[in-house]
């Protein structure tokens, strides 16, 4: 997807510019932490690191780092089996949509961090109230999506099945689903992001296990190291995830759409 | 308003409102509109009292200004809309409403699916049985020069291409009555000449009832049995020609034959409202 066509840059180019934009970043971080500024405010790239090695090493890292992904990506999937049929149904009843409208802009404005105590009160400490978070942040934007990629949906594609007694499974089948496969993925890559936020929200307030309850148990004895530790597997996690979506997502669409 | 009949060109014109017989009456009739009135919204007109009795294995063409209804009537004719008042009717083989397959100007094919599903969508909608399908498909593909191309995505066709495979599905379908709205007028000169030479050979072999809407008075010519010629909105009926060009025709042959170039002065005479 190409907004203008710009001169394309060769991959190998593009890899090794961020790995150097990478460089470039620790190496200032490390640099200021050295001569500049107290690492106990920003900590110190090197220290970070050998926190990492000790704590995926020896300590558990490796599980808290787990049963986050498990919450953001459990409530992603169950974002999506509930968002999609709930934009097809808005699509496709149009007055159920006009009806809902204002009360899930309501709901869709809430700070959903602001539910967080509800949902560890309602959903108890466990995974459960994690998971309901990172739904609760991604839910939204896929039902959005996929009703505003339904709406979209090329009238003459649906015209020439109509035309062809098509029946309204098959036009269901063959043409609204596959359309909205762009937009999904869409709400895919800006809900990986956002599932995180939810997991590690209310892995902040009520938990005892995963990468928020990690930087909180540590900002908690004043452990600016192992803060930034867990800021930094968050970091990276994120950005794997976003791979695998991009990945999953050209494989699916790639001179397709 | 008299009807007239020019023996030297062999060339029938009518008064546009009163239904003239075909080419062939002995051939049933697939389509009829009687006395067709189309308005949306209740306001704004698009189509006035249009009459015309569509035949089997007839060729008609309507040509008109933009804006006159054209496509309006082949979505009639499809059960797409119905008319604010008068009776739209087809006919299939046995008496009820005939199967009808559409071709757009944009293709209409569905780009997440390869060439050999898009033709598939026409056998399954036809009901053609599964096992069926493969045999169906590799014989529409080399019938449309496209053998090759089963497996390729429409992104990766070219426009020609792409309406080849647009009426490759058309054809599996097989449509009682295909109706055709400005299917190659988003192709260059050439293409849409060569294209033209494919539905020609591919219609005189099956010879289906066609409905095709074009703005192109020389398309409608050298491909039509009789031109229906509309006038601007609200659209009317203005007047009827029967196409007497011998079959098979030379699309490029017959360009050059005096009745060709009278057919086409009257037309556009009709269309720019000179007389």
């Amino acid at each position: 997807m190409d907004i203008a066509a710009t001169s394309p840059v060769p991959i190998r180019t593009k890899v090794i510019a961020q790995i150097v934009l990478g460089v470039v970043m620790v190496a200032s971080w490390e640099a200021a932490a050295v001569w500049f500024i107290d690492p106990f405010w920003i900590g110190k790239p090197s220290a970070i690191a050998a926190r990492l090695w000790t704590e995926f090493v020896d300590g558990d890292m490796i599980g808290h780092t787990g049963i986050t992904l498990f919450h953001a990506v459990t409530g992603l999937v169950l974002s999506l089996v509930i968002g999609v049929p709930i934009g097809v149904l808005f699509a496709l009843r149009p007055f159920v949509a006009d009806t809902v409208e204002p009360y899930f802009l309501g709901f869709y404005s809430l700070p959903r961090v602001a539910l967080a105590p509800l949902f560890i009160l309602w959903f108890g400490i466990g995974s459960i109230s994690k998971i309901m978070m990172a739904f609760s942040m991604v839910v939204f934007i896929v039902i959005l999506n996929t009703h505003e990629g339904l709406r979209g949906v090329d009238r003459d594609l649906v015209d020439m099945l109509k035309s062809m007694r098509a029946k309204r499974l098959y036009m269901l089948r063959k043409v609204l689903l596959p359309s909205i496969v762009p937009w999904v993925f869409a709400s895919v890559r800006i809900g990986v992001g956002l599932a995180l936020v939810g997991a590690v929200i209310g892995e902040l307030l009520g938990a005892n296990r995963g990468l928020g309850w990690y930087v909180e148990h540590s900002a908690g004895r004043v452990d600016i190291i192992g803060v930034f530790s867990g800021l930094v597997v968050l970091a990276v996690l994120g950005m794997a995830l976003n791979e695998v979506v991009k990945a999953i997502e050209s494989r699916f669409t790639e001179g397709r759409y | 308003m008299k009807i007239a009949i020019d023996m030297d060109s062999g060339l029938l014109t009518g008064d546009g409102s009163t239904i003239v017989a075909a080419a062939n009456p002995a051939e049933r009739a697939t389509a009829e509109l009687s006395r067709v009135h189309m308005s949306f919204d209740g306001r704004m007109e698009i189509l006035q009292d249009i009459n015309f009795v569509l035949r089997e294995g007839e060729f008609l063409s309507i040509v008109g200004p933009s804006g006159c209804g054209k496509s309006t009537i082949l979505r009639l004719i499809s059960n797409l809309l119905a008319p604010t008042r008068g009776d739209v009717k087809t006919f299939g083989p046995d008496g009820s409403a005939a199967h009808v397959g559409f071709m757009f100007q944009r293709d209409a094919l569905l780009p997440w699916a390869d060439v050999n599903t898009n033709i598939a969508v026409g056998l399954e909608c036809a009901g053609v049985p599964k096992e069926k399908h493969a045999a169906r498909i590799a014989e529409l593909l080399t019938l449309l020069g496209l053998s090759e191309f089963g497996g390729y995505y429409p992104r990766a066709l070219s426009g020609g291409m792409r309406q080849r495979v647009a009426l490759g599905r058309l054809l599996a379908y097989d449509p009682d009555v295909m109706l055709m709205d400005e299917p190659f007028g988003a192709l260059d000169a050439q293409t849409k000449i060569l294209l033209g030479y494919e539905l020609m050979r591919i219609w005189t072999t099956h010879r289906k009832s066609v409905v095709f809407v074009t703005h192109d008075i020389e398309e409608a010519i050298g491909l039509s049995d009789r031109i229906i010629v509309m006038s601007a909105r609200p659209g009317r009926i203005k007047s009827e020609y029967h196409v007497n060009l011998p079959r098979p025709r030379d699309l490029r042959g017959v360009r050059k034959m005096p009745e060709f170039h009278q057919l086409s002065e009257k037309i556009w005479n009709d269309i720019v409202d000179r007389v």
